[in-house]
C-alpha cells in the first residue's frame, strides 16, 4: 500500500518569539516492510540553519534554528510511503518469555536494534512494582512471548479508558496507571513498563495511522494525530513485533513508522526551545491518505 | 627569661607533651578487629603519627584549643559552606582538626593504583563510545552499560573534543582489613571534593603552620596548576576562556564551584549564561557574546542539553551536544563518562586491565557481585545476610527508599521478601557487595583521640605527561563508629590529608618548583548575570542604608525638639516614606520607637533593613568567587546583628548605627580592594543609582516649598550633610541652600548630582554595544539627567521637578538593566515548546 501523509504542526504564541531551536524527527523510516518514497518539510518562518543527521536510533533528525521574530511557527511535513508488512497471527507460536528475557540480556551489542537497550527503565518509563505485577498476570511460566504480550495488550485495551483530555505530555506513568486512562502514548508507556518490569525488551514506536479505515472496519483511535505503539523483541526468528495497545491489534499495513526509541523522549516528532513567549498554543493535524 | 631558663621550660614542655601523647595512646580505644591508621597491630603509634604527635603534644592544651578555634573561625569567616539535600540554608563546613596522615611509601603505592585505574577507565570509555569491541567480543556485557542512565546515546561515536573523556577522575578508597587500600567506588562524571580539599588544606596549614612546615607536607597547589594547564591545553587557541559550569547557588556544593573558579582563574557560569551559535558555545557578557573554549562541568550529563537529553532540565545549554559533535567546545569530563560509575562494571575491571593494559590491577576493589549474572545472583542470594545490596547503576537501590546500600539483616520479613523478589525479578538492577570494615583514624574529642572510620577521595588529573595525583585528598569521617557508608549529608566531618615521610629529612624532590606566573591585569570578561548580581548587590545595600538612616532619624534622641507639632509632622513624613517602600506596615500608629524597630528588623517587611541585608546576602551568595572574604564577612555580620531581636529604643539606635558603620566599611572594602574592572563598576553603578533615587525622594519629602526647620534638619541628617551645611552657612537650615546641597551640589559626595556624574563616568567606561553608531539608551538618559542637574537652580526646584527627576532616575536604572543584563529578570529565558506534537 502507498500512503500520502501530511503532518502539520503549528505553534501560536501570545507574544513575539525572537529565537527558536528545534529538533524534528518527521521522516518516516525505511525498513521492516516500509519504504520511504519521498519526504519534504516546509518551515515558516524560514530557518537560518538546517542540519540533518541520523540519531542513535537511526531516525533522521533535523536541527533547525529560527532567528526571525515570529508569532506563529508552522512545520508542514509531507511524506509518501509504501507499506507491506509480514505480520504474524495473534496466536503464532513463539519462544517462552523467560527464554526471551535471558536471550535479550545476553545480547552482545549496544546498537539501536539490540534488545538489551530496551530492558531497562528510560527517562519516561520507570520500572514500577505495581505495573510489573499487572503485566505478570499475562505471563504464566513458560507462556509464549507473543501470547503473553497479546494478552497484556488486550487487557490494557479493555481495562484502560481512552481519553484525550485526561493526560498531558507530563503526566507521569504511575498516575496514568493508577487512574487507568490516557492516550496512545500513555498506553504504550504502560505496556512497555510492564514488559520491562519482567525483563523483556520493549521499544516505543511513534508514527501514523491511516485516516479512513478499510471498508467495513471501524475507524481506529488516534487516526487524526500522531500515534504511538509498542515494539517487542520476540527472538531471532520473529524479531521485533509491533503491538498497538490503543487498538488491541498487531501492527500490519495500517501503521506508518516514524521512529523507534526507548520512549517518547527519544522520538518526539517536534521538540525545541524558544526565547520569548511562555504562553503557547499547539495544533497538530495529520492526514494519512491511501494512494493505491 | 634567660637562655637556660628557656631551655628548661622547653624541656619541661616536651616532657609534659610526651606524657600527654602517652596518655592519648592509652586512652585510644581501638575498635576490635579493625585496622587503625594511628596505632599499629602492636598497639604502638605508627611512625608518621609519632612524628606528628610529638610536635602536636608539645603544644600546651590551651594552645591546641586556640589553634582549633582559629581554624573554625577561618572556616566561618571564609564562609566555607555546603548544603545537604533539603537544606534551605548553607551549613558551615565541619572540619575535623586533625589531618589524616599517610606514609609516603604507602601513598606511592596508592597513587600507582589510582593512575593505572584512571588510564584503564579512559580506555574503556573510548571503546564503549567508539568501536565497541569490548562488548562485541564479550569482554564486557552490553547490559552492564545499557542499564546506566549515564550511557548517553547522543554522544555515541562522537570523539571527545580535546582528545580525552576523563580530565579529572576520583576514587573513593578505604583501607581494608588486610591493610591494603581498596577502591570503594569510581567518580568519573564530575567528581566533587577537590575544592573542599583545597579549603581544608588552607585552613589547617594556617592553624598549624609550624607543624605543616616542619613535616614538609607536599603542597596541593601544583596539582591544581597542572590541572588548569592541562585544561587550557585542550583548547584550540592560546588564551582560552574556561568556565566552571555550576547548577547554581542552590546546589549543595556551590561553594566549591566558586572556590575552584576563583582558584583556577576560570569563570563561574550557569546554563543561562551560555548560548550556542555558529557551532560554538558563547558566554553572555556585558560586552556581548564571547566564545567559551572549555567547560569544567559540575552539572550531570543528562542535564546538559534539554534538546537532546533531559528535556525538563534548566541547568544546561540547548544545543551543547551538537556543538560537541562539531568539535566546537571541550567539556570536561566528556558527557557520558559517568557510565563507568556503575557498580555492575566493577567485577569486569580486572580482566579489562589485563586486556587493555596488559597488566594486573594494582589496587583491589570491594568485592562485588552483579546480580544480572546467574552465578553471581545465586551467590548473593545464598549469602544475603553477609552482603550489602546496592543499585547496579545508580546510588539508590531500585524499589527501596534508601540512598545508600540496603542490608537484608536490617529488613523485616516483608522487606526481605521484597528484596529477594526484586533480585530474582530484575537481578540486573542490583549488586551485592562485601560489607567492608574500613580502618579508623583518630579525631579530637574533648581533649582525647577517638577512632572513627573514614573514606578518602583521591583525585587524579590528566596531563600531557600522564595522570597526576593530588598529594592529599578529601577525607570524610563517619560520625558513628561502625558506619559503612559515609556521606556528607549524614553530618560527617571532613579532614585534611597529609602525605608524610617517616624519615625526618625530606627529599627535596617533593618541594614544589618555583611557579612561573604570567602577568595579567584584567580578570577577563564579566558575565551578564554576575554584572546583574553586582548591580543589585549595590542597590540592596544602598537601600538598606536609606532605611537605616530613616530609622536613625526616628529613634534619635538628639533629633528635633520632641513633642512639638512640627516634629510630629516630620515624624509622620518619615513614616510615610517607610510605608511607601515597604519597611513598615500600612496603618501603623504606634510609637516612633516601635516603628523604628519594625523598619529595622521586620522579617516580613520587604523594605526593612533586615530583609534588604538578607537580599544582599542572597545576591552575594551567587557572587562568591568575586567577593573578598572580608566583604562577605561584613554582610554576614550585618545579617546576624539585624536578626538579633532588639528590646528598647536605645538598642534600635545602636543596631542602626553599627550596621551603618558596617555598610560604610563594605563600601570602603569595595572602593579599596576591588579591581577597577567592569565588576566594580556595576557594583558602584547599583549603589549610585539607588542613592540618587533615594536622595531625590528625601529631598521631595523634606525640602518642599513650605518645609519647616525640622524637615530641613532631618534632610541634612538623612543625606549626611549637617557638617558641610554648618561649615558653609552658619545658619539654621534654609530651603534653597539645603536643596542645593542635597540635590545640585556637585562637590557634595552625597548629592544627587554627584551620583549622576559618577554614573556617567561608569557608563562611559563600560564596553559599548553600539547599534548603528547611535548613542546607547543608558548613556542618553544619564547625560540628559546630568545636564538638567547642572543647569537647575535651587530656588526653582519644585516638588514637581523633583518628582520628574526621580522618574528619570528610575528609567535610567531600568535602562541599565535592559542594556547590560539581557537575560536578567526583565528579559526572557528559553522556554520549552509544549504539548504532544
Amino acid at each position: 500500500m502507498i500512503y500520502d501523509i501530511r503532518h502539520v504542526t503549528t505553534y501560536e504564541y501570545e507574544s513575539a518569539v525572537s529565537f527558536a531551536r528545534c529538533t524534528l524527527r518527521l521522516e518516516p523510516r525505511s525498513g521492516g516492510g516500509q519504504e520511504l518514497i519521498s519526504h519534504n518539510v516546509e518551515i515558516r518562518p524560514r530557518p537560518a540553519e538546517r542540519n540533518v543527521r541520523r540519531d542513535f536510533f537511526g531516525t533522521l533528525t533535523e536541527s533547525v534554528v529560527i532567528e526571525a521574530a515570529h508569532r506563529t511557527l508552522r512545520i508542514d511535513s509531507r511524506s509518501r510511503v509504501s507499506v507491506s508488512r509480514q505480520t504474524p497471527p495473534r496466536d503464532a507460536a513463539s519462544l517462552s518469555w523467560e527464554g526471551i528475557r535471558d536471550l535479550a540480556f545476553e545480547a552482545t551489542s549496544l546498537g539501536p536494534s539490540s534488545p538489551v537497550g530496551y530492558v531497562f527503565a528510560s527517562p519516561l518509563v520507570p520500572v514500577l512494582r505495581p505495573v510489573s505485577a499487572y503485566a505478570e498476570a499475562s505471563f504464566a511460566p513458560e507462556t509464549g512471548i507473543l501470547a503473553g504480550a497479546v494478552n497484556l495488550m488486550h487487557r490494557i485495551r479493555t481495562e484502560f479508558r481512552y481519553d484525550p483530555k485526561a493526560t498531558a505530555i507530563s503526566t507521569p506513568l504511575d498516575e496514568v496507571f493508577d487512574k487507568r486512562h490516557g492516550v496512545c502514548q500513555d498506553f504504550a508507556h504502560v505496556m512497555i513498563a510492564g514488559l520491562r518490569g519482567l525483563g523483556l525488551p520493549a521499544a516505543y514506536v511513534s508514527g501514523y495511522l491511516r485516516t479512513i479505515p478499510l471498508p467495513g472496519r471501524p475507524r481506529l483511535q488516534g487516526a487524526d494525530a500522531t500515534h504511538a505503539w509498542v515494539s517487542l523483541w520476540c527472538g531471532a526468528e520473529l524479531g521485533w513485533v509491533d503491538l498497538d495497545p490503543t487498538n488491541d491489534l498487531l501492527v500490519a499495513n495500517d501503521h506508518i513508522v516514524l521512529g523507534v526509541g526507548r520512549d517518547f523522549s527519544d522520538v518526539s516528532p517536534v521538540d525545541g526551545i524558544i526565547v520569548g513567549s511562555p504562553k503557547q498554543k499547539l495544533g497538530v493535524a495529520v492526514d494519512v491518505l491511501l494512494v493505491e | 627569661m634567660g637562655e637556660r631558663a628557656a631551655e628548661e621550660n622547653d624541656q619541661a614542655g616536651r616532657a609534659s607533651g610526651q606524657s600527654r601523647v602517652a596518655q592519648w595512646v592509652r586512652d585510644y580505644s581501638r575498635l576490635p578487629g579493625i585496622p587503625d591508621e594511628f596505632l599499629g597491630p602492636d598497639g604502638a603509634p605508627r611512625a608518621v603519627w609519632s612524628r606528628f604527635l610529638d610536635a602536636f603534644g608539645a603544644l600546651a592544651p590551651d594552645e591546641i584549643e586556640r589553634r582549633f578555634a582559629m581554624a573554625d573561625r577561618h572556616l566561618r569567616e571564609a564562609g566555607v559552606t555546603y548544603r545537604a539535600p533539603g537544606d534551605a540554608a548553607d551549613r558551615t563546613w565541619p572540619l575535623s582538626h586533625l589531618p589524616l596522615l599517610i606514609d609516603e611509601a604507602d601513598w606511592r603505592q596508592l597513587t600507582a593504583g589510582i593512575k593505572q585505574r584512571a588510564e584503564l577507565l579512559e580506555l574503556v570509555l573510548r571503546d564503549i563510545y567508539g568501536e565497541g569491541r569490548l562488548v562485541a567480543e564479550g569482554a564486557l556485557p552490553a547490559a552492564a552499560i545499557a542499564g546506566s542512565a549515564e550511557y548517553l546515546r547522543p554522544v555515541c561515536g562522537v570523539p571527545p573534543p580535546g582528545g580525552r573523556y576523563l580530565s579529572i577522575y576520583a576514587a573513593d578508597v578505604g583501607r581494608g582489613p588486610d591493610g591494603r587500600w581498596w577502591v570503594l567506588g569510581d567518580r568519573t562524571q564530575a567528581p566533587s571534593g577537590a575544592g573542599y580539599a583545597l579549603e581544608n588544606r588552607l585552613v589547617l596549614s594556617r592553624a598549624f603552620s609550624d607543624l605543616y612546615k616542619s613535616m614538609k607536607v607536599p603542597r596541593v597547589a601544583p596539582f591544581f596548576e597542572a590541572f588548569r594547564d592541562s585544561l587550557r591545553a585542550t583548547a584550540d587557541r592560546d588564551e582560552p576562556r574556561i568556565g566552571v559550569l555550576s547548577p547554581g547557588s542552590f546546589s549543595e556544593t556551590y561553594f566549591e564551584h566558586a572556590t575552584l573558579a576563583r582558584y583556577l582563574g576560570f569563570l563561574l557560569v550557569e546554563g543561562d549564561d551560555l548560548a550556542v551559535s555558529d557551532n560554538r558555545v558563547h558566554i553572555r557578557t556585558v560586552a556581548g557574546l564571547k566564545r567559551l573554549d572549555v567547560l569544567l562541568r559540575r552539572v550531570d550529563s543528562n542535564s546538559l542539553d534539554p534538546l537532546e537529553l533531559d528535556a525538563s532540565s534548566r541547568l544546561g545549554v540547548p544545543g551543547l551536544i551538537d556543538v560537541l559533535r562539531k568539535d566546537g567546545v571541550v567539556v570536561a569530563n566528556m558527557p557520558g563518562s559517568g557510565v563507568l560509575e556503575a557498580r555492575a562494571l566493577l567485577g569486569f575491571l580486572p580482566a579489562l586491565s589485563r586486556r587493555l593494559l596488559g597488566e594486573e590491577l594494582k589496587m583491589p576493589h570491594i568485592a562485588t557481585w552483579w546480580c544480572g549474572q546467574r552465578s553471581a545472583r545465586d551467590e548473593v542470594l545464598s549469602r544475603l545476610d553477609e552482603v550489602a545490596i546496592g543499585g547496579a547503576y545508580r546510588r539508590g537501590v531500585p524499589g527501596f527508599d534508601s540512598n545508600g546500600p540496603v542490608l537484608a539483616s536490617e529488613l523485616d520479613a516483608s522487606g526481605r521478601r521484597r528484596l529477594v523478589d526484586s533480585i530474582n525479578g530484575r537481578g540486573m538492577d542490583y549488586v551485592g557487595q562485601e560489607v567492608v570494615r574500613l580502618s579508623t583514624m583518630p579525631v579530637w574529642e574533648q581533649g582525647q583521640l577517638t577512632p572513627r572510620p573514614f573514606v578518602l577521595r583521591v583525585f587524579a588529573a590528566a596531563t600531557a605527561d600522564g595522570w597526576t595525583i593530588m598529594p592529599g585528598g578529601f577525607c570524610r569521617i563517619a560520625e558513628r563508629a561502625d558506619a559503612r557508608a559515609v556521606s556528607m549529608g549524614d553530618g560527617a566531618r571532613a579532614a585534611d590529608v597529609w602525605v608524610v615521610s617517616d624519615k625526618q629529612v625530606q627529599a627535596a624532590t617533593l618541594l614544589p618548583a618555583t611557579d612561573k606566573v604570567r602577568i595579567r591585569r584584567i580578570a577577563g570578561v564579566l558575565p551578564s548575570r554576575a554584572a546583574d548580581n553586582l548591580f543589585w548587590l549595590g542597590r540592596y545595600l544602598e537601600r538598606a542604608e536609606a532605611t537605616l538612616r530613616l530609622v536613625r532619624a526616628l529613634s534619635s534622641p538628639s533629633g528635633p525638639n520632641k513633642g512639638t507639632s512640627a516634629t510630629m509632622q516630620s515624624i509622620e513624613r518619615i513614616q510615610r516614606m517607610l510605608v511607601s517602600w515597604g519597611a513598615i506596615s500600612q496603618a501603623s500608629r504606634a510609637a516612633p520607637g516601635r516603628i523604628a524597630a519594625e523598619a529595622l528588623q521586620g522579617a516580613e517587611r520587604p523594605g526593612s533593613a533586615l530583609s534588604l541585608v538578607r537580599a544582599s546576602q542572597r545576591t552575594a551568595t551567587s557572587l562568591r568567587e568575586r567577593l573578598s572574604p572580608d566583604a562577605w564577612q561584613v554582610i554576614t555580620e550585618m545579617a546576624e546583628r539585624l536578626a538579633y531581636e532588639v528590646e528598647d529604643d536605645d538598642s534600635v539606635l545602636s543596631a542602626a548605627e553599627l550596621t551603618l558603620q558596617e555598610l560604610a566599611s563594605f563600601a570602603g572594602l569595595a572602593q579599596e580592594n576591588m579591581n577597577r574592572a567592569a565588576g566594580w563598576r556595576f557594583l558602584d553603578i547599583g549603589r549610585r543609582a539607588e542613592r540618587a533615587i533615594n536622595t531625590t525622594r528625601f529631598a521631595r519629602q523634606f525640602a518642599y516649598d513650605e518645609a519647616c526647620d525640622e524637615d530641613l534638619d532631618i534632610l541634612l541628617t538623612l543625606v549626611d550633610s549637617q557638617i558641610t551645611y554648618r561649615s558653609r552657612y552658619l545658619l539654621a537650615p534654609i530651603l534653597a541652600p539645603v536643596r542645593d546641597l542635597a540635590v545640585l551640589d556637585g562637590y557634595n559626595p552625597r548629592s544627587v548630582a554627584f551620583q549622576v556624574t559618577m554614573l556617567n563616568e561608569h557608563i562611559a567606561a563600560l564596553p559599548s554595544l553600539k547599534e548603528h553608531g547611535l548613542i546607547e539608551r543608558p548613556q542618553r538618559l544619564a547625560v540628559a539627567v546630568q545636564a538638567m542637574l547642572a543647569t537647575a537652580e535651587a530656588e526653582k526646584l519644585e516638588v514637581k521637578t523633583l518628582f520628574a527627576l526621580e522618574q528619570d532616575l528610575l528609567s535610567l536604572a531600568e535602562a541599565i538593566g535592559l542594556h547590560y543584563f539581557p537575560h536578567g529578570p526583565n528579559a526572557s529565558r528559553p522556554e520549552k515548546l509544549t504539548g504532544l506534537a
